[in-house]
């Protein structure tokens, strides 16, 4: 500031006198070009990061330490019995309990509760609850919704023996009668719409004896609609069927020879690849709902008659057999001699169906009524206590994978900082989280809400697990970047930078100078 | 009123529900010994959907009933369901149909590489372009082709020459039936395609005429090409034809050059038993005319008339291999007059012209073989690289005069650059036995980076411009292809866009530099006395 005042000469003797050659303009100047880039930083880094939505860590968090609770409340109708409430009460927790402790934790969610009422048979009892009664009149026991009604005696056996037991057994089928573990291997994973395929498979029509046609619509309506209408709430289903007329195995099946007559059979191990599917065309493209395929399997000429071989390849008698979380195999063997219709009546499928049916119940995990337990009401197979088991089987599992779901989205999107969390993943991820309180809440109430809003939770988990954007950037690396903005930021902030330094150093100086010249 | 609500009801429920009342399966081989020594085959299994109607789109919002097949395919069902097709035709070919010598074909769409048209309904909560969208895609899942690519960018709805082979159901008053039509000259036909396809029929590739379907023989041929075609026959039902054709060249596959054929030396495979589930299962070969060369043909056919000889396929019936020898004839003389006595009613020739990357020249060269008038429906579909210049059209006779007034009835739907194709009908009168040529100037696009195929230095496969004959007497009009058509366009270096980044930063840097320096530059005066230079 102080040169600035110095006796003007000509401008061209001095340029320092010159507007444009005063340090105040220049300094200016730079000022200028440091505020424009400043200014421009905040621009340039919002293009080019990517969106990452936080995610609601701590109530993903929160919800996996959460515990599906369902109450099942027991009344007992001790009207017209001499067995005393309390003795059955302590033997079924004992009973119960001992159960818990064998299957590491997996019963912990069922809060028993027995209530003693005195009422007559039929009394409606309340919602949800489960009802038992001893009815000297009968000779079996029975169940009829929620009601379970036994007999004084039954046979041999007394009742109180027996009893504990059975209601253990009707209330948590799947740990009493299962090896832990076996169960779930074998039900396929819950979707909320199935696709149930019926093929029937000729192994070689054009060699002989081709069955052309079967009265699959009929066999279904008749042998399956009733439990499809029954699970409804579960699961739609979508039903499809179709013929195949030459399907061969991938394999020869082993060969045994017997006084009269030749079987073939198939081993364990060919049990396991008994589907051909380079040969068999099963599926089809046009949705991903899960398939649980049926097949009826009509061997050819030559390879009748097919049966089932136990591990020391002696025939057994089944001719059927469950591929886990895949569907249901049967084998046909028609009659060697007579003249076999070639088209299958209802009548010809209705073994067929039936075992048809067994395997669709063991794959959509419904269990059985214990033994010695039959339901009341033929029209309807299912009880109350099967489905509402099934209920709950199923919201504590749908419950459970979109836990896992949501809490694996944490960790990856944790795991990889390039990773986008778009407003779509957010807002399923959010979505989730409430119909999984829901779960908690509901669940209380009624098994069937907290089914529905498990399904729920689990198709916004899964769809944010699978949301396409999150791979956008994912394969850009940084060293990429560094190669781009490189040649143009290095030959542009050198002047800068240096510029600037001199000014700064020019600027201390002069002020030192004007200090000293003061002083 | 109320009673005609019940009604109407009723007919709803029923057109739902009862989904077809039976299946049939006929199948059926056509041979055809050619001139040139070669033979035509043309394989036809049809299954019929008695009963059956295509789904309305306006149904599509409710879920579909049960679907229950016996010979119909399941796979094609669920699709022909799932996106309410009402006609559709997939052909995969390859090589070129020559048609001065072979005639037309059986099946009218050999154009080389894929081609896929649809009819459909519109009123469905999904626009007909995100079905066809799906329809690609199933289609290609199904067929194991690339016809996902087929995009807005080679659709296009050439009514005019592509309208239904059956019949459309009516619809509700707004909605009309669309054509979308769409070809991938480059898409290649193999194995992979004739697997999934033989795995759709009743008996497969081990019983029945199927059986003579070995992929090594069929690709091996001159000509070869698989087609699908839909269509929904009025009072009959759903039709599904699946068609195989080929043309062999008995001559070249001969040691002694002769161009007697048999099953098993054409195919590599003889029919060892019937499809039992065929109704009819039909051999038909077409008997040379009288005059050329005594033959003979074993086994002797079930029946026989002056132009075919039919082979009934029975249950009963040995192992069939249908053997046609010229006994007299000790090697195929080929026909040296072919060219002066074309099969076809008019020859087409289509070139693009032009060395440069910018511009170029559609030429076509097309010759009436009849001694009558003959007038065709012209159709051109053009991928937007490739744009015409319309008012260059020129249709010069034999005799180098001008005579544009044989073009009319045009048609003609311009590109969108990076979005849609080009689309030009026009109706084409053809003097007797005279040659004319068709030319048009051309401008070749300049594409994006990203646009380029990812064997960018391969050229653009341009779709076959289509002729349809249109017969004065009403007898069936016949499609006739052009072969493909391969355009050089400007392809850049790819490793371009970093040179370019680095380019432009230099460039930037570098203005920068120079501007920044100037304005904060400090300027001083050096007196130059003859003294050493003082500096300030």
């Amino acid at each position: 500031m102080s040169d600035a005042v110095e006796p003007r000469e000509s401008p061209l003797k001095d340029p320092s006198g010159l507007f444009f050659e005063q340090p105040r303009t220049r300094r200016t100047i730079v000022t200028s070009y440091w505020i424009v880039v400043l200014l421009a930083l905040p621009l340039w880094w919002s293009t080019t990061s990517i969106e990452r939505l936080s995610l609601p860590v701590s109530r993903v968090h929160s919800t996996g330490l959460k515990q599906l609770h369902f109450p099942l409340q027991v009344e007992f109708d001790h009207n017209a019995s001499s067995l005393s409430f309390e003795a059955l009460e302590k033997e079924t927790r004992a009973r119960f309990s001992s159960l818990q402790r064998q299957s590491e934790g997996r019963l912990d969610y069922l809060d028993l509760r027995f209530v003693a009422i005195e009422s007559t048979a039929g009394h409606p009892a309340a919602t949800g609850a489960y009802g038992v009664s001893i009815e000297p009149s009968l000779d079996r026991a029975t169940v009829r919704d929620r009601h379970l009604s036994v007999p004084v005696n039954e046979g041999a056996t007394h009742i109180p023996f027996t009893l504990p037991d059975r209601l253990v057994s009707l209330l948590s089928p799947y740990t009493s009668r299962h090896p832990p573990g076996r169960f779930e291997h074998l039900v396929a994973k819950y979707a909320p719409r199935y696709r149930l395929a019926f093929t029937m498979l000729n192994e070689d029509a054009a060699g002989g004896r081709p069955v052309v046609g079967w009265d699959v619509q009929e066999a279904i309506s008749r042998h399956l609609s009733p439990i499809l209408d029954q699970v409804a709430d579960l699961h739609n289903f979508t039903i499809e069927s179709q013929v195949q007329f030459h399907s061969p195995l991938a394999f020869a099946p082993y060969e045994i020879k017997s006084d009269n007559e030749e079987i073939h059979g198939l081993t364990q191990e060919d049990l396991k690849v008994f589907v051909n599917s380079a040969e068999w065309t099963l599926s089809s493209s046009v949705s991903n709902d899960p398939v649980l395929h049926f097949i009826l399997f009509i061997p050819s000429v030559p390879h009748t008659p097919l049966r089932i071989l136990d591990n020391d390849h002696n025939p057994t008698s089944s001719n059927a057999f469950i591929l886990p979380q895949w569907g249901g195999i049967v084998l046909l063997n028609l009659p060697p001699d007579t003249s076999s219709p070639p088209h299958l009546s209802e009548g010809d499928l209705a073994h067929t169906f039936s075992i048809f049916r067994t395997q669709l119940l063991k794959l959509l995990g419904v269990s059985d009524l214990p033994a010695g337990v039959e339901p009341a009401d033929t029209h309807l197979p299912l009880t109350k206590w099967q489905l509402d088991t099934l209920y709950r089987q199923r919201a504590i599992e749908n419950a459970h994978s979109s836990q896992e779901t949501l809490q694996s989205i944490i960790k990856l999107v944790d795991q990889i900082s390039n990773m986008p969390v778009g407003e779509g993943v957010r807002g399923d991820i959010q979505n989730a989280l409430t119909a999984l309180n829901m779960v908690y809440t509901v669940g209380w109430q009624s098994p069937i809400q907290a089914l529905r809003h498990s399904s729920e939770a689990l198709t916004h988990a899964s769809r944010a697990f699978f949301n396409p954007g999150m791979l956008a950037l994912l394969y850009f690396p940084a060293e990429h970047k560094y190669a781009v903005y490189t040649p143009l930021f290095a030959p542009v902030a050198v002047p800068l930078v240096v510029t600037a330094l001199r000014e700064l150093s020019a600027w201390r100086k002069s002020r030192r100078v004007a200090t000293e010249t003061k002083t | 009123m109320r009673w005609f609500a019940f009604f109407s009801l009723i007919l709803v429920q029923c057109s739902l529900s009862a989904a077809h009342s039976g299946e049939e399966y006929h199948e059926e081989l056509k041979l055809r010994p050619l001139p040139d020594g070669k033979l035509a085959a043309r394989f036809a299994f049809t299954t019929l959907l008695k009963g059956a109607i295509p789904r309305a789109p306006t149904n599509l919002t409710v879920n579909d009933e049960s679907q229950h097949y016996t010979l119909f395919p399941l796979a094609m069902g669920q699709l022909l369901r799932e996106y309410a097709i009402t006609e559709l035709h997939l052909t995969l070919n390859a090589g070129k149909w020559d048609y001065d010598r072979w005639g037309y074909p059986e099946e009218p769409g050999v154009g080389s590489g894929a081609e896929l048209w649809t009819w459909m309904g519109d009123g469905a909560p999904t626009s007909i372009d995100e079905r066809w969208k799906a329809i690609q895609n199933a289609h290609a899942g199904l067929f194991c082709a690339s016809l996902g690519s087929m995009d807005t960018q080679r659709t296009t709805s050439p009514t005019r020459a592509f309208p239904p082979t059956g019949d459309l159901p009516r619809l509700p008053a707004p909605h009309v039936h669309r054509l979308r039509h769409a070809t991938l000259p480059a898409e290649h036909v193999c194995t992979e395609n004739l697997t999934p396809f033989l795995k759709l029929l009743p008996c497969p590739a081990h019983a029945g005429i199927a059986a003579l379907l070995a992929p090594h023989k069929v690709f091996d041929a001159d000509w070869h090409g698989l087609g699908v075609h839909v269509r929904w026959r009025a009072g009959k039902g759903v039709e599904l034809v699946m068609t195989v054709q080929a043309v062999f060249d008995p001559v070249r596959m001969s040691a002694e050059r002769k161009r007697d054929w048999s099953f098993h030396s054409v195919f590599d495979r003889t029919i060892p038993r019937s499809c039992p589930v065929a109704t009819t299962s039909l051999i038909h070969v077409e008997l040379p005319p009288p005059g050329d060369g005594s033959y003979t043909l074993n086994p002797a056919p079930s029946t026989a008339n002056q132009a075919v000889a039919t082979f009934s396929i029975s249950k009963d019936l040995p192992e069939l291999d249908v053997t046609m020898k010229w006994g007299e004839e000790s090697r195929f003389a080929y026909p040296l007059d072919a060219s002066s006595t074309p099969l076809s009613d008019f020859s087409v020739q289509r070139t693009l012209k032009g060395s440069s990357q910018t511009h170029g020249q559609l030429s076509i060269v097309i010759r009436n073989n009849r001694p009558t008038e003959l007038s065709v429906l012209y159709l051109e579909t053009m991928p937007w690289h490739v744009e015409f210049y319309l008012h260059t059209l020129r249709i010069t006779g034999p005799d180098g005069q001008q005579c544009n007034d044989l073009f009319s009835n045009m048609t003609y739907t311009p590109p969108v650059p990076h979005a849609q194709p080009a689309m030009l009908q026009a109706m084409l009168t053809l003097p007797p036995l005279t040659t004319l040529r068709l030319t048009m100037d051309a401008r070749k696009s300049f594409l994006r980076y990203t646009e380029h195929p990812p064997d960018a230095q391969r050229g653009w496969d341009l779709p076959p411009a289509v002729f349809v004959t249109q017969s004065a007497s009403g007898g069936a009009s016949k499609r006739v292809y052009t072969p493909a058509l391969l355009v050089d366009l400007a392809t850049p270096d790819f490793s371009m866009p970093y040179n370019v980044i680095i380019m432009s930063c230099t460039l930037i840097a570098l203005i920068f530099g120079s501007l920044f320096n100037i304005l904060t530059r400090r300027f001083v005066v050096v007196k130059v006395d003859g003294n050493v230079p003082k500096v300030q």
